[in-house]
This record gives C-alpha cells, sequence and structure tokens, in this order.
C-alpha cells in the first residue's frame, strides 16, 4: 500500500488508543481516588507527568488537570487533540477506511466539537470518559468488522498496540511519581489503592483478580509483574510487542525466510530485554529504570517503522539523470 | 411589477381543503414573472412530465418536508461530505447545501443534449490535436492564431506531442443554461479539471434515503455507474505496453484542497489509490508509487491539479504539489495525464465563441447545442459596443472560473463599471461580454418557504475509446432571490438532477 497511507492508518490508530487512555486515567483518578485523602498534589500532577507534560504553568487542581488534559487544543496529547488528529487521519484516508467507520470517526469528532461532548463533561464527568472511551472500542469493532484484514488492518493494529504498550508503561510510571507521604506507607491502603488505581486504569481489575496465583506477599510486585508479563492480557507490554511484532511481520509481507525489517528487529530486541529479567531484577534494578527503558524503546522502534514503511527509497536505480530535461518542441 | 408582455399569473391555491388543513409545499408558489420554470409551464400547472413528481412532493405538509430537510443535512454532516473554507488555522468545514425539490429533464430532451454534448466534446479533442499538430483550423483563418496560441492554457510544450488514444479531455464539464423560452445554451467548458460530480452522486443517495417513494413511483435514469465508467475510460487509455489491468491513481494536492472530498469520494468509488505528489517519483522517465513494499509502477493518473504544478521541472519550479520529471514522463509516453495538459485553450471564453465553428470544421455537422451569443473584446468594434453597453452586459475575464473577475452589468454601480471598463481598456484580450440571460429557475425552498431561485445544469461527459454523459448532471442553485450566480464559491447549493426514463 502507499506508504503515506500506512502511515495515516497507524496515526489514525495511535491518536484513539491515546484518546482512550487519556480518558481512562482521568476516569479512575476522578472516581476511585476520592475515597483517598491524598494531597492534591500528588493525585492529579503525577498525570501531566505521565502524559509528558512538563511545564505545566497553573496549580495542578484536580479541575485544572482535567481541562488540560481534556480539552486543551494547545496540549497535543489531550483528548480534545487527539481525536481531532485522528479525525484527521482518518478524513485523509477516508478512502482506505470503511464507511462506516468514518461516518462514527466524524460523528464524535462532531460531538466534541460542538457542543455535546462539552455538556456531557459538565454535567456527568464519569459518563463522559467513559463514552470517550468507548469511542475508541466503537471503532476498532467498526474496523473488525467492516474493513478487508489487509495491509491498510496491520498497520491499525501496530498502531494500536504500539501506543498501548507504551500508555501501559506510562500509567504504570504513575506510581513512582506519586509519593507516599511516609516509608511506612508502603503496603498500606493508600499504596494499594494506588496500585488498584493503576490496574483500573489499564482495565485490568478484573483480569488480574482472575487469573489463579498464591496469595501475593508484595501485591504491588504481582500487578506489576502482570502489567508487563502477561502473556493473555491485551494491555500487558509483553503482549502488546507481540502484536507489534506480528503486525509489523504481516505488513512486511510475512515470506519465508526473508530478512526482518529493522523495525521487527527492535520490537524483538525490546522484548528480548523485557524477557530476560523476570519481576524481581526489574524491582532491584528499579521499575521506573525499566518503564522508562520501555518508552524510549516504543519510540526508536516508531521511528524505525517510519524509515522502513513509511519513508522508503526512492530511487530505482542509480542513474537517474537529474535535470537533464530535453523537450522536442516538435 | 412585470408591465408589457407578460401575463398575469395566479399562484397556486390549496383547492377543496378543509380551513384546518395545515399548508403543502407548493401552496401559494408564484413563478419568476420571466424566467422559465423547470418545474410549471407559465399558467402554474406542471409541465406534463413533472406531474407526478408535483403531485407526490406537493401532497407533503410542510411540517413533513422541513423534517425530511434536517434529515438529509444530517446524513451530509455526518458523513463529511463538505467542502473547506478556510478562515481560520484549522479550516472550517462546510455542507454544499442541498435543495430536496428535484430538478427534471424530460427522456427526449435530454436525448438531444447528450448527442450535443458528444459532438461538443468530439470537436474540442480534434481541435486540440489539431493546435498541437498541423493548426489546420488556423491557416484556414476560422480563428485567429494569436488568440489560440496566445492563450494562457495554450501549451507549446505538448506541440507535436499526441497523448494515448488522441484523447486530451477525457473529463469534461460543460455548463449549460435554460433561456425565458426554454432553450438550453452552453455558457462555457471545463475541460481542465471540472469538479462536483461528487456531489451528483451523493445528493441521489440522500434523495433516495429521504424519498424512498418517490423513487419507486417515478422512473429516473441512473447516476451511479460514473465511476465505474471513468475508471473504464481511464484504463482504456493506459499507455501501449501498460500491465493488465493497469495502474489508475486519482492524484489530489492534499487534504486541505477545498475538494478533497471529491478526490478521495472518486478514488473510493472507482477502488484506485488516491495520491498526493510526494507520494510519487520518477525514475528513468517512468512513474512510480512508493508504497510499503517497494515502488510500484503507475500506468494512468487521473490529476485533480493544475497544469502550472503537475511538475516543478517542467512548469512553476515552486510547485511543491506535483511530481518532478512527470513531465518527462509523460511525453515519453509511459505515463497517461487525464485531463491532458494543455486543454486548457478550450476553456479560455475567448476561444468558447468558435466552438459552433469547430464542430462543422471537424465534424461537417452542424451544432446540436447552441452558445450564448458572445462579444470578443480583443476584436475592436466588440470592444466599443461593450464598453458602451456595460449595464446590460455581463462581462468576464477570459481564464477565471468559480464567478470571479465578473461584471454583471444591470446590478452593478456606475462606479463600479468605470472601474470594470478600465481593465477592459487596459487588456480587452482578456475579456468577453455576453447578454445577460435570465436563468431559468426551479421551485426552490427558501426562509419564505418554497420560491423560484435561478438554476444551471452541468454535465460530466466521459471519454476514451468513445464518449459517455452521465444521465443529469450538476444542477447548481442560487439561494439568494434574483441572483443569477449560482458557483458554490458564491453561496449557491444544488439539486438532484432527474433525466425521466
Amino acid at each position: 500500500m502507499i506508504s503515506r497511507v500506512a502511515e495515516h492508518c497507524f496515526w489514525l490508530a495511535r491518536y484513539l488508543e491515546r484518546a482512550e487512555n487519556t480518558a481512562r486515567i482521568l476516569e479512575v483518578n476522578h472516581t476511585l481516588l476520592l475515597d483517598f485523602h491524598v494531597p492534591v498534589e500528588h493525585q492529579w500532577k503525577p498525570l501531566l507527568i505521565i502524559s509528558g507534560v512538563h511545564d505545566y504553568p497553573h496549580e495542578p487542581t484536580a479541575e485544572n488537570v482535567q481541562q488540560h488534559l481534556t480539552w486543551e487544543a494547545d496540549n497535543p496529547v489531550s483528548i480534545a487533540s487527539s481525536l481531532w488528529w485522528a479525525r484527521e487521519n482518518a478524513r485523509i484516508i477516508r478512502e482506505v477506511i470503511s464507511g462506516e467507520m468514518w461516518e462514527r470517526m466524524n460523528f464524535y469528532h462532531l460531538w466534541m466539537q460542538t457542543g455535546g461532548g462539552r455538556l456531557a463533561y459538565d454535567t456527568n464527568r464519569t459518563d463522559f470518559y467513559a463514552q470517550v472511551r468507548r469511542i475508541n472500542q466503537l471503532l476498532h469493532g467498526i474496523a473488525d468488522a467492516t474493513m478487508s484484514h489487509g495491509e491498510a488492518w496491520e498497520f491499525f493494529k501496530l498502531g494500536t498496540y504500539l501506543e498501548r504498550a507504551s500508555q501501559t508503561a506510562r500509567t504504570m510510571d504513575v506510581k513512582y511519581h506519586t509519593l507516599l507521604p511516609k516509608l511506612e506507607d508502603v503496603g498500606s491502603p493508600i499504596d494499594n489503592a494506588h496500585w488498584v488505581a493503576i490496574l483500573m486504569s489499564c482495565s485490568g481489575y478484573e483480569p488480574f483478580h482472575k487469573k489463579p496465583r498464591l496469595m501475593p506477599i508484595d501485591p504491588g510486585a504481582a500487578v506489576a509483574e502482570f502489567l508487563i508479563y502477561d502473556e493473555q492480557f491485551p494491555r500487558s507490554i509483553r503482549r502488546c510487542l507481540w502484536e507489534c511484532e506480528s503486525a509489523t511481520a504481516s505488513a512486511a509481507g510475512n515470506a519465508a525466510g526473508r530478512t526482518p525489517t529493522e523495525a521487527e528487529r527492535k520490537i524483538t530486541e525490546l522484548i528480548a530485554y523485557l524477557d530476560a529479567r523476570g519481576i524481581a531484577d526489574v524491582i532491584r534494578e528499579g521499575l521506573h529504570e525499566t518503564l522508562t527503558h520501555v518508552v524510549d524503546s516504543v519510540h526508536a522502534i516508531g521511528h524505525s517503522i517510519h524509515t522502513t514503511f513509511f519513508n522508503p527509497p526512492t530511487r530505482m536505480t542509480q542513474t537517474q539523470t537529474m535535470g537533464g530535461m530535453t523537450q522536442s518542441q516538435g | 411589477m412585470p408591465t408589457v408582455g407578460i401575463e398575469p399569473r395566479l399562484p397556486i391555491r390549496a383547492s377543496n381543503r378543509g380551513p384546518a388543513e395545515p399548508p403543502r409545499l407548493f401552496d401559494g408558489y408564484s413563478p419568476h414573472p420571466s424566467a422559465w420554470d423547470e418545474l410549471f409551464t407559465r399558467d402554474v400547472a406542471p409541465h406534463p412530465h413533472c406531474d407526478a413528481l408535483v403531485d407526490r412532493l406537493g401532497g407533503l405538509h410542510l411540517t413533513e418536508f422541513q423534517a425530511k430537510r434536517a434529515n438529509a443535512d444530517l446524513a451530509f454532516v455526518n458523513q463529511g461530505i463538505t467542502f473547506s473554507v478556510y478562515s481560520d488555522q484549522r479550516g472550517v468545514e462546510k455542507i454544499f447545501p442541498f435543495d430536496l425539490i428535484p430538478r427534471t429533464i424530460p427522456a427526449g430532451e435530454w436525448n438531444v443534449l447528450e448527442a450535443g454534448l458528444i459532438q461538443r466534446v468530439q470537436a474540442l479533442n480534434l481541435f486540440l490535436h489539431d493546435v498541437y499538430h498541423d493548426q489546420r483550423i488556423l491557416k484556414e483563418g476560422l480563428i485567429p492564431t494569436e488568440l489560440v496560441l496566445g492563450s494562457k492554457g495554450y501549451r507549446k510544450e505538448m506541440i507535436g506531442f499526441t497523448p494515448p488514444g488522441g484523447v486530451y479531455v477525457h473529463i469534461c464539464g460543460t455548463d449549460l443554461i435554460r433561456d425565458t423560452n426554454g432553450q438550453f445554451l452552453v455558457l462555457e467548458d471545463n475541460g481542465r479539471t471540472p469538479s462536483g460530480v461528487s456531489y451528483v452522486l451523493e445528493n441521489r443517495a440522500v434523495m433516495k434515503r429521504v424519498f424512498p417513494q418517490l423513487f419507486h413511483d417515478i422512473r429516473v435514469k441512473r447516476v451511479e455507474d460514473y465511476p465505474r465508467r471513468l475508471r473504464e475510460a481511464l484504463a482504456s487509455v493506459a499507455p501501449f505496453g501498460a500491465d493488465a489491468p493497469p495502474c489508475v491513481v486519482v492524484l489530489s494536492p492534499g487534504q486541505y484542497n477545498s475538494a478533497y472530498f471529491e478526490h478521495s469520494f472518486l478514488a473510493r468509488h472507482m477502488g484506485v489509490e488516491l495520491v498526493f505528489g510526494p507520494d510519487l517519483f520518477v525514475d528513468n522517465d517512468v512513474v512510480y508509487l512508493k508504497t510499503t513494499r517497494g515502488p510500484q509502477r503507475v500506468d494512468v493518473i487521473y490529476r485533480r491539479l493544475d497544469d502550472d504544478f503537475l511538475d516543478p521541472e517542467a512548469f512553476r519550479p515552486d510547485s511543491l504539489l506535483g511530481v518532478p520529471g512527470l513531465f518527462r514522463a509523460y511525453r515519453a509516453g509511459n505515463v497517461t495525464l487525464a485531463n491532458a495538459v494543455g486543454t486548457g485553450v478550450c476553456d479560455d471564453k475567448a476561444v468558447y465563441p468558435y466552438t459552433e465553428d469547430m464542430v462543422r470544421f471537424y465534424l461537417s455537422e452542424e451544432p446540436l447545442l447552441r452558445n450564448v451569443p458572445t462579444h470578443i473584446c480583443d476584436r475592436r468594434e466588440d470592444c466599443e459596443f461593450t464598453l458602451a453597453n456595460l449595464d446590460k452586459l455581463v462581462v468576464k475575464a477570459v481564464n477565471e472560473s468559480g464567478g470571479y473577475g465578473m461584471l454583471m452589468g444591470p446590478f452593478s454601480t456606475a462606479a463600479v463599471r468605470a472601474e470594470f471598463a478600465e481593465k477592459v481598456r487596459g487588456n480587452p484580450r482578456n475579456y468577453v461580454a455576453q447578454p445577460v440571460v435570465t436563468l431559468s429557475t426551479c421551485p426552490t425552498w427558501t426562509d419564505e418557504g418554497v420560491a423560484p431561485r435561478h438554476v444551471d445544469l452541468r454535465p460530466y461527459i466521459i471519454t476514451g475509446c468513445d464518449t459517455w454523459v452521465l444521465p443529469g448532471g450538476l444542477t447548481r442553485t442560487a439561494l439568494v432571490k434574483g441572483s443569477l450566480v449560482v458557483n458554490s464559491s458564491q453561496g449557491g447549493g444544488s439539486k438532484d438532477t432527474w433525466v425521466l426514463e
């Protein structure tokens, strides 16, 4: 497929995933932590940090942070920006995605832009976040059911899982930035509530508890292990990377015995890095350091995908003569 | 009020209905005093071919009609069938106002139009071949040589080159109007990159959704074949030696172009790739598409990009939209461009007055379609006549479109006319003048209920191995009372066009 079109498919999926994820963390933070008397700066500021907003000029109050991460047009990761760019990517390739996908995407774009979304946000915050979450879910369902599962689909999948791997890592990293009031709070109800919040932000609360395991000595480590290593949970980092690996291989043609592309090598490398460690090693080396490595590697993988698929060389031969144009004027 | 020569007309009256009956769609409709009405005769009875339509639509209560309008508008908004207006950084998307009351053309009349359009496009293609080869029509003195060779649309780079199949104008949009006697006239030919056909298809789709029963009761010619016909025509003029099937693409200037929706629409419905200039590259005079699995050869490009921007090596060097080397590949015969380069010469409004002569000259036939009488300001006596009658004429710049660069004499002020006269004197070659034709009207929904509004008609003519005309075309309608300007860029709307079987 056309390289540029593949790139739009990839980014359409990434922006949709990002909007969903931002809605998830805001939703959880908004509802769950209401029960715990965490100082405000500990509750909302970490969300700015994991979203990559390091220079927020205002007081990080609940309203300010939610406004910034939901509506701020100048914030490239806000829900409004993400959905705007998702729709813009969809608009550019509307002849590639299915008509039904486009119509829904456009419907929610209008909902965000012409007041419906704002009204929901002002009247029922939790419903609003749930609705935003469903946009991505709905579009994935429509895509799955109405789009050919060809190359465009593989790039859509690749974008989804790559963004998700990064988002899961960022969400877990919230723990690093949320300082506990006192050292002895480790393992306390507040500490546990944080881990529950992280699980819920990744939609992993139920899958985590359904997984048969011994009573963990350290609930934090168990959650971290689940979110990094679980083989079945569709938001665990390892599972996401596996999906990226297979989508990249399909996009590259899947021929037996071919040389893997740079993008595939980078993904395999990151999986190997995680596989070489267990959760105990990760915690000993520092969870934050491992997560930082994941986020940086995902960034590098994105770069390789770009050079491999989206910006390929444009010369058939080396013999092209530039500027040597001769026109017979007959 | 109208005076002599115009018969008084009675508005349609609600007949035999009780006082409590809510008003219906055509109640009180009062046609334009002098224009030809597309649905009603001079005595406010439907034209015979409009009987069924007026009966069905006229049965609707205003509230029912309003509900259908809201339904149709919503369909356009939700599907993002829009064009862009750039008033801020992010661009505003607007829907092209759509009127639910269709414009109808009876079968017999359409057959004549269709034959006339085919004849005209054949003559234009022969004319283009001639002016880039032997120039017989110039040598025989039928058209002044300077007029053609000096035209902005004339590309000397095309001299001696014959595009595959000998076709220059693959897609033509010819604007027709109807005068007060109901006679169709050609207003202009658009042989470069005529737009609007996607609205014809979308308008029909929305009409079918909103009024399914109407299409059961009344037999209307299909328009849905257009994308398939276009794809077949494009494939039929692929360069010699191209793969079967050839690789056809639509080349768009990009997502910020106001007609981007249409480019995307056509690619989607033809089942071909939509590409931007940077998606293509030329190597060894062959055009390739950049794909995720390496370069793919391209055979036919339906380009929605003006000549100027096609290839920075051959034309405007500052063009970022085009493909360096494309014109070289074209002249080498390795790729087909539709439309061909250099067709702008037949869009030139100063060349237009000679199209009837072209039909006689190349085809030895009498033209079936007539032009609007035109004064070419390049001729001294025409120029003097024009300047003396500015208040009665429409004066047009020869290379403008979209209703720009135009003076509507009778509706202008003396100051504006004086200013325009200066422009005409400064560059007479750039202007032509025509009498004001009172365009036909069609009942249209307005803030004051259903009222007559002026319309024109743009049929689309596709030429590959043979020539095919899309039944009907785009009916554009002025939405402002009395306005004769129907262009979308000037706030016009559109209607579904029904060619009856």
